[in-house]
């Protein structure tokens, strides 16, 4: 009863919609919802508006296979793998992407403006540099992108502190948020181990909310420990088990990201070609998240699982050559 | 020629500007190295936090990104990133002179302004870079130490993007933009010496070279005029150092 356990196809067919203004939890490389990521690529929704706050591989992928109309950028990179995620920094090379810059710390203030039902967000910051004195979208632009406000900011006086000139901006309305957490419930309770960066606030923020999870875990069960409990039951649509969903970035508690495949997607995007072929065999020819596991392997996966007290595998960074 | 490379004369030179104490944002890379090195030999306590949110940081491995479970699992507190830019705004807002910040880019100014973003036209780039991260947000709340590769083309009279302010346009150059005018870059530190910003006309200087540099060299590899009359040279690491960074801090050489 009331559950609101999907398959992962049958969630992103229910509440992913092209045209969607997106925003997915994690950063760069830890708690990227790829599985999702991967059904989305199947599946062929497409003209997102992306919230990308701090992207890697996740936004790269979809920016790869022109799936992006216009994209909110702070920083996209796999770090310490990838400097600058490579799809994303050729379609900007070659004019074929909107895209927009804001700090980071703006676009994560955003994000929780959002979550707090905030008109607007007032800020000291991105003043005296490009990222307000140049847009990435023009007004006439944006005016032609419905889910867009037509001002990257507006400058206004701090109505408190008369002749403080500050920065307001607008807040996003989020249709869609998609997070990978350890631990969900089919009610749709969830929780989330280690940090939580801006997934509470995007699920709160967003029109309709996907979580996949490491493990599902009964109502009662999940209830038993309500300190670790991150998001209600009424913040989510749907709920997919997705054992490593995050694959190849980390889950905390559970697997460090997987350092050889992210190189070998490093390697594979640096051309469209290579990345095309890397997507057809990765995302599009495996079919399923089950079959992309099978492919990995159990034994890779085993190697990929954290030593608890350390955070991290201790296979992780013997491949690491300078 | 001493036996330690560029790169880790940079880690270590990064390692002696921490003073104990001191709360020290870092990134990856050689600031987190040049961070780890001052802990463990000249800041014992000194506090690593990072932009995602993890505070008080201590890691065993070094990390690979600013939200790696290295830093994770081995950290005081695990604020969501929102709480960081909050927690250095008020570090400003009280008043407070413990913090200090590592950044880097792609070009910088005679200011210390610095890109990030894009090398060429910013719509129609030659080459686009990951944008900002949180050194916007830290060039304008905290006092900075800015790590370059020191090349003519890097060190420009007029950068393509101010990603990150330094002190604007020389003196009162930040203030007028609205921007905390008691917080601004400290220093360069780059593969050659280490330059600082004359506190009357807030151009960069020359204060120090490395054995494997010198003034010329300096001035060779700069791309506008810079005063080298201060200059001292800089005291070579002992092999203490060097051993301990390498067999230590990173025996993966995941960074030096």
């Amino acid at each position: 009863m009331n559950s609101k356990v999907y398959t992962l196809s049958d969630a992103i067919e229910k509440f992913v919609k092209s045209g969607d203004y997106v925003c997915f939890g994690g950063f760069t490389t830890n708690r990227k919802p790829y599985a999702a990521v991967s059904e989305i690529l199947r599946q062929g929704q497409k003209d997102f508006i992306a919230d990308a706050g701090p992207a890697g591989g996740d936004w790269d992928m979809l920016i790869g296979e022109g799936r992006v109309k216009a994209y909110i950028n702070c920083y996209t990179a796999n770090s310490g793998v990838t400097n600058v995620s490579r799809r994303f920094r050729s379609a900007i090379e070659k004019g074929e992407l909107i895209f927009e810059d804001y700090s980071q710390g703006v676009a994560i203030l955003l994000l929780h403006a959002a979550a707090l039902g905030l008109p607007y967000l007032p800020v000291r910051l991105m003043m005296g540099s490009d990222l307000t004195d140049k847009w990435g979208i023009s007004k006439e632009v944006r005016k032609t992108i419905e889910k867009l406000p037509d001002d990257k900011f507006v400058y206004v006086e701090n109505p408190f502190n008369p002749g403080e000139k500050i920065v307001a901006l607008p807040v996003p309305k989020l249709d869609l948020a998609i997070i990978h957490v350890q631990k969900a419930s089919p009610d749709g309770t969830v929780s989330i181990e280690g940090d939580e960066f801006h997934d509470i606030d995007i699920a709160v923020a967003a029109k309709r909310v996907i979580v996949t999870c490491e493990e599902l875990v009964s109502n009662e069960q999940i209830r038993k420990n309500p300190d670790s409990n991150s998001i209600p039951t009424f913040c989510v649509d749907a709920v997919v088990h997705a054992p490593y969903g995050a694959h190849p970035s980390q889950c905390y508690n559970y697997y460090d990201y997987d350092n050889q495949f992210l190189k070998v997607y490093d390697v594979a995007s640096k051309t469209q070609e290579g990345f095309d072929d890397f997507v057809k065999e990765w995302v599009y020819d495996t079919g399923s998240h089950e079959a992309y596991l099978n492919k990995l392997g159990a034994m890779r996966l085993i190697d990929l699982k954290i030593v608890p007290g350390l955070g991290y595998s201790l296979i992780t960074n013997k491949e690491v050559t300078k | 020629m001493a036996d330690y490379t560029n790169e880790e004369m940079q880690a270590v030179t990064i390692a002696r500007q921490i003073k104990d104490g001191q709360i020290v944002i870092v990134g990856t890379g050689l600031p987190l190295i040049g961070a780890t090195l001052a802990k463990r030999c000249f800041a014992p306590n000194c506090k690593l936090i990072v932009e995602s949110g993890f505070m008080d940081c201590t890691p065993i491995e070094v990390p690979r990104s600013v939200g790696d479970c290295r830093l994770m699992d081995n950290c005081a507190v695990q604020w969501p990133n929102m709480r960081f830019i909050g927690f250095i705004t008020n570090e400003w807002l009280h008043d407070n002179n413990r913090m200090i910040a590592f950044i880097g880019g792609a070009q910088i100014d005679a200011y210390g302004n610095l890109n990030s973003t894009c090398i060429g036209d910013y719509h129609n780039p030659k080459t686009r870079f990951t944008g900002s991260g949180g050194a916007n947000g830290i060039a304008t709340y905290s006092n900075t130490i800015i790590m370059m590769q020191h090349q003519k083309r890097r060190f420009m009279d007029k950068i393509d993007y101010i990603t990150s302010p330094g002190w604007v346009d020389g003196p009162g150059g930040r203030e007028r933009k609205g921007l905390p005018g008691n917080r601004g870059p400290l220093m360069v530190v780059t593969d050659r010496g280490i330059m600082k910003f004359d506190e009357k006309t807030k151009r960069m200087y020359l204060a120090g070279y490395y054995e494997n540099s010198s003034p010329e060299d300096i001035i060779e590899n700069t791309g506008f005029d810079i005063d080298v009359s201060r200059a001292v040279l800089i005291e070579a690491p002992s092999l203490e150092i060097i051993r301990i960074m390498r067999q230590d801090i990173d025996p993966g050489h995941a960074f030096i």
